[in-house]
């Protein structure tokens, strides 16, 4: 058996990746990512960590191919980022407006799988796996209305994870949750992690919760004209505590390039 | 006093102060002037009674519902269309917001050469009052429906068609409802215009034809007919809207 290849169909490769738009002022253009290089191994756990405003969205969001690219490459696997993907999942930083309110939980999860024409036994089978996966079994039938803000992005876990891509996209979605709904996912999200050995990218502005989940942590400078200047590996092993020496040291370390 | 917030108290003492007031408001002017209830209701006996005046709802109603319906049957795919493809509502918008403010009745007399002095006529204008409401809605609906929907349902494979199908039209429908409910209104003002002016049946005929014989019981019959219709009929698409569409999130605006 030969060894499986560097760049697997979930790996990232990313080089100087140049997002702008045009001003009002004819021939100035403003950068909103300039001159970006990374390379995101398949089934490692990045976090994009930076100020709000420094373009890790859009970052993200040409990743998931929401977003055209000026220049540069971005490639996914072997190809080219052009469009949207089943490969690359994404979860959304609001639940309101990503989920299908008209809906309930067990038809969210479908959704992809609907879409593909997965015969119904097949698609429950699916949908009930993942539903219990995130701690959501006995409220299949309820709407997105009816759930409370850290359900619902349980949901839209459980959607994207039910679509099977290899790629998780996520756009600080605990940013609208309380501190205590948000330690709990936190802890979920990486066990899941984990367990499914997905790619993830998760963008954040909050270090703490990039140490805890993160391999590697790539730091985003202030926008415009954003960059990813350097990238930390956190050497901690899973489930991270957050009260260790080590956990503190790199905080710290992280901290002091905020504070410059 | 606190008898008087029930509902069951406050609603006929409310009735009885108006019925007084309209009674006592026909005893000055007298009832060529204002027919009061009691001559009003003697009126509607009569119209009752040779069956006329069921007829004249049935036949208003008829032309109501059907150009209402055939009217929002057109107008939400070219909501849909117009909303979705940029390029067509670049040109079609303009349009749309000129003859929007054309009121329907203006169009009366071109339809009648149109679509000749029978039912077709008033069916058509029916369908025009309902048609601009409904689309301006839709497409409203369709401008409003959350970009984050539409990229999740696309990186999760959905193709052009099943997003609209399963992600746009849904979540515009509490558009596509409200502009479907206001159209009723519109097409009942509509209606009765046009059967003033071309019709020989129908609540309009009824209201613009008494006055031939002064009997201004019948015009007032008329116009409680109308808003009876209106009311009722609102109240039966509000209830189809809360229990039916209730998950797309349509809610109702009862008072209660």
């Amino acid at each position: 058996m030969s060894q499986a290849p560097q760049f697997d169909t979930n790996t990232i490769k990313i080089e100087q990746l140049y997002k702008s738009y045009d001003t009002p002022k004819k021939g100035e253009v403003h950068y909103i990512i300039k001159d970006v290089n990374l390379t995101i191994r398949g089934g490692e756990f990045f976090v994009l960590l930076g100020p709000s405003g420094c373009g890790k969205s859009t970052l993200l969001n040409m990743i998931a191919g929401f977003v055209s690219k000026t220049s540069g490459r971005l490639k996914v696997g072997s190809s080219e980022v052009d469009k949207p993907g089943q490969d690359r999942a994404v979860v959304f930083q609001q639940a309101d407006s990503s989920l299908f309110s008209w809906l309930n939980v067990r038809q969210n999860v479908e959704f992809g799988l609907k879409m593909k024409k997965v015969p119904k036994a097949e698609r429950e089978k699916v949908s009930d796996r993942y539903i219990s996966m995130v701690g959501l079994s006995g409220h299949e039938n309820k709407y997105p209305r009816e759930l409370s803000g850290g359900m619902k992005q349980r949901v839209q876990l459980a959607r994207v994870l039910a679509n099977d891509a290899a790629i998780l996209l996520m756009d600080e979605p605990f940013g609208a949750l309380d501190a205590m709904t948000r330690k709990t996912m936190q802890k979920e999200l990486s066990n899941i992690w984990r367990e499914t050995n997905k790619t993830v990218i998760f963008v954040t502005h909050d270090i703490h919760e990039a140490l805890l989940l993160g391999q590697r942590i790539g730091v985003m400078s202030k926008g415009p004209s954003s960059q990813i200047t350097d990238i930390y590996d956190v050497p901690l092993s899973y489930p991270r505590d957050f009260t260790s020496v080590e956990f503190n040291d790199v905080y710290k370390k992280i901290q002091s390039h905020f504070d410059e | 006093m606190k008898i008087l917030k029930q509902k069951w108290v406050t609603l006929p003492i409310l009735w009885v102060v108006i019925l007084a007031i309209w009674q006592f408001a026909a005893i000055i002017y007298g009832p060529e002037v204002i027919a009061g209830p009691i001559d009003t209701m003697k009126g509607a006996a009569e119209l009752l009674e040779d069956g006329s005046l069921l007829t004249y709802i049935g036949i208003s109603f008829y032309r109501v519902f059907v150009g209402w319906v055939l009217g929002s049957l057109i107008a939400i795919p070219i909501g849909l269309v117009v909303g979705k493809v940029k390029v067509i509502r670049v040109f079609v918008e303009p349009v749309l917001n000129f003859v929007r403010f054309i009121p329907p009745i203006a169009f009366i007399t071109l339809f009648l050469v149109w679509f000749g002095i029978g039912e077709q006529s008033k069916i058509a204008l029916i369908t025009y009052a309902t048609l601009f409401i409904v689309i301006i809605n839709t497409l409203t609906g369709v401008l409003a429906v959350e970009e984050d929907k539409i990229r999740a349902a696309k990186s999760m494979g959905a193709s052009e068609w099943q997003i609209l199908v399963h992600v746009i039209i849904p979540a515009s429908m509490p558009y596509i409802f409200t502009g479907v409910r206001l159209a009723m209104g519109t097409s009942f003002m509509a209606i009765v215009g046009a059967e003033m002016i071309a019709a020989n049946e129908g609540i309009g005929y009824l209201i613009w034809n008494s006055r031939l014989f002064f009997r201004t019981d019948w015009i007032f019959v008329g116009l409680i007919s109308l808003g009876l219709m209106g009311f009722i009929t609102d109240r039966v698409v509000e209830w189809f809207g809360r229990k039916v569409l209730y998950r797309y999130g349509v809610i109702g605006s009862k008072a209660n």
